[in-house]
Formats: C-alpha cells, structure tokens, sequence
C-alpha cells in the first residue's frame, strides 16, 4: 500500500466502505506515515464538520406545519371519493335492476303525447248555479253538439194569467 | 270669457250624448232568443231543419216550429227582459266576459216565480236552450227556447 492508493482510498476510508482488508491495510499505512495520517484526520475532521452542520439545519427545519396540510389534502380527497365509497356498496344486480325498471318505465311511457290544446265547443256551457220555484229540472247535453238544455216541468202550482 | 249661444250649447252636449251612446252600444253583448214549438207531431220549419237533430235528441219531440224571435244589444250588468210566447219572461244579465265564455244569468219568468234560475258561463257565439215540457200553456209538446249570446 503506498500514499498515492491511500490517497485514493481516503473518502472511502473515512466512509467505512472499503472491504476490511484494504480498511486494515490503509490504517496500517496512516499508522506509519505521518504525511498520510494527517490526511486521513483531515478528511474525518471535514466529514465531521458537515455532518454537524447537517445535522443543526434539520434540527432547525420547523416541521409543525406539515403533518396539518398532509391531513388536510387527504380530507380533500377523501371528499371528493365519497361518492365513490357510496357507490361502491351497491351491488351490481341492484344497477341491472334500476337499469331494467327505467328501460321498462321507458317502453311502457311511450312517445310523448302530442300537446293539442283544449278547444270549447262552440255551445259550451257552464252551469255554476240553478234553481227553479215550482218547477222540477233536468240538465241536457248533447255529446255530439255540445249543446246543454235545461229542461224545467212545471208542478204544484197554478200558472199565472 | 267668450259667450257661447245656447244652441251651440246644446248641439255639442247632444252630438256628446250621441256618441256615448254609440260607445256604449258597441259595448254590449248581442242576445238573440228565439222561442220553438216543439210537438210530436207536424212539420218543421225549414230553418230549424239544421237542428232538428239536435233539438230531438235534447227535447224529444219530432215537429218543431218558430214562434217568436228577438235579438236585442244588452249591456253588461244591466238586465234585459225578453217576452216569451205564453206570457213568460226571459231576464238575461250579462255580467262578464270569462275565457270568451259570456258569464251571465237567466230567469224564465212565469208571473213572480221562477221557472228557471240560472248563473251560466256560454260560449262566445254559443247556444244554449231552456225548454218548459209538458207546459200547460202549449196545447201540445213544449217550448224551447234557445239563447245565444255574441260579443
């Protein structure tokens, strides 16, 4: 092992991803070469160093706010599947069934009906109200024509002069 | 003030009256009654041969004859009285106009009783009949009497 392959090996050294026979043999190396021995305690430090000021900027992430608008966004969605939570119960005979009755309803209905509007016959008469003194009367109509009679009979009385 | 002569006075006020009375007129409802014979036996006048079927389907009787008619303006809300043969009256008073139905009411009149009183609604231009069956006054069959009302 020579200074030129602890050289290279050095970030891994310090990283702990070298096999163990070569980690054993480049501490051997440091171990009696003071030149590479400063930089294997160069490189620590360094690593050291970063690893500090990682660890003190994700101390210091404020996170309180996360976790709220994560449940948030998730009652968002959860709204807007609702319906299919609702939907998803109902069995598939129960939509053929609903299918088949307004397909029925549909055959049964028809066309739709013709709008002719309502025309009175030309005699059409309302009788809102009728009496008679002394008589006894029948209403008539004539379903062909329209035409109403009311028809009186005279009883029980002597007719005038 | 300019002095205006009574007869131009006069002239203008009558020329006023003239004119209301031709808007009021213009106003008023037609009614045309026309009083029938109906008798099981004999002919029927030949205008009424259009009706006849109707007339025998509504009263019965198979000969049917003329023998009164009178057609006459009637103002709204004011009663008109049409003789009837018989010495009957007909009082019609038209009220209103409803849904081109002429919405007016009707008595037949025998002396101070009230044969028939009626609130009817008719079609614009329609007819309608009143009949008096078995009546005393007619030797045979029955009066018909048809009512028709035109705006």
């Amino acid at each position: 092992m020579t200074c030129g392959d602890v050289a290279e090996l050095l970030d891994a050294f310090v990283d702990a991803e070298l096999p163990a026979p070569t980690l054993l043999a480049v501490a051997r190396h440091a171990g009696a070469c003071p030149a590479c021995d400063g930089a294997l305690r160069e490189v620590s430090s360094l690593h050291e160093t970063i690893e500090r000021a990682t660890l003190a900027d994700a101390e210091a992430l404020d996170l309180s706010g996360v976790w709220p608008a994560v449940a948030r966004g998730i009652d968002r969605i959860d709204g807007r599947r609702a319906w299919l939570r609702r939907v998803r119960p109902t069995p598939v005979w129960g939509v053929g069934l609903a299918a088949a009755a307004a397909a029925v309803f549909w055959l049964l209905a028809g066309p739709e009906p013709t709008r002719i509007a309502a025309q009175r016959r030309p005699n059409n008469a309302v009788i809102d109200r009728l009496a008679s003194d002394g008589g006894r009367f029948q209403i008539r109509s004539d379903r062909k024509s329209g035409t109403t009679a009311i028809v009186v009979t005279p009883v029980g009385y002597e007719a005038a002069p | 003030m300019r002095h205006v002569p009574p007869p131009v006075v006069l002239g203008i006020a009558a020329g006023a009256l003239s004119v209301l009375a031709a808007c009021a007129l213009s106003q008023a409802l037609e009614v045309q009654i026309t009083s029938v014979h109906a008798a099981e036996h004999g002919g029927s006048d030949a205008e009424l041969v259009a009706l006849r079927p109707r007339l025998r389907r509504l009263v019965g009787y198979r000969s049917f004859r003329i023998v009164h008619r009178e057609s006459r303006p009637c103002r709204w809300q004011i009663g008109e009285a049409f003789e009837i043969p018989g010495g009957r009256l007909l009082r019609v008073v038209p009220k209103t106009m409803r849904d081109q139905a002429v919405v007016m009411q009707v008595k037949l009149l025998d002396g101070e009783r009230a044969l028939i009183d009626t609130d009817v609604r008719l079609q614009n231009r329609g007819v309608m009949l009143f009949s008096v069956d078995q009546d005393s006054r007619v030797a045979d069959g029955a009066l018909v009497i048809m009512l028709k009302a035109e705006d």
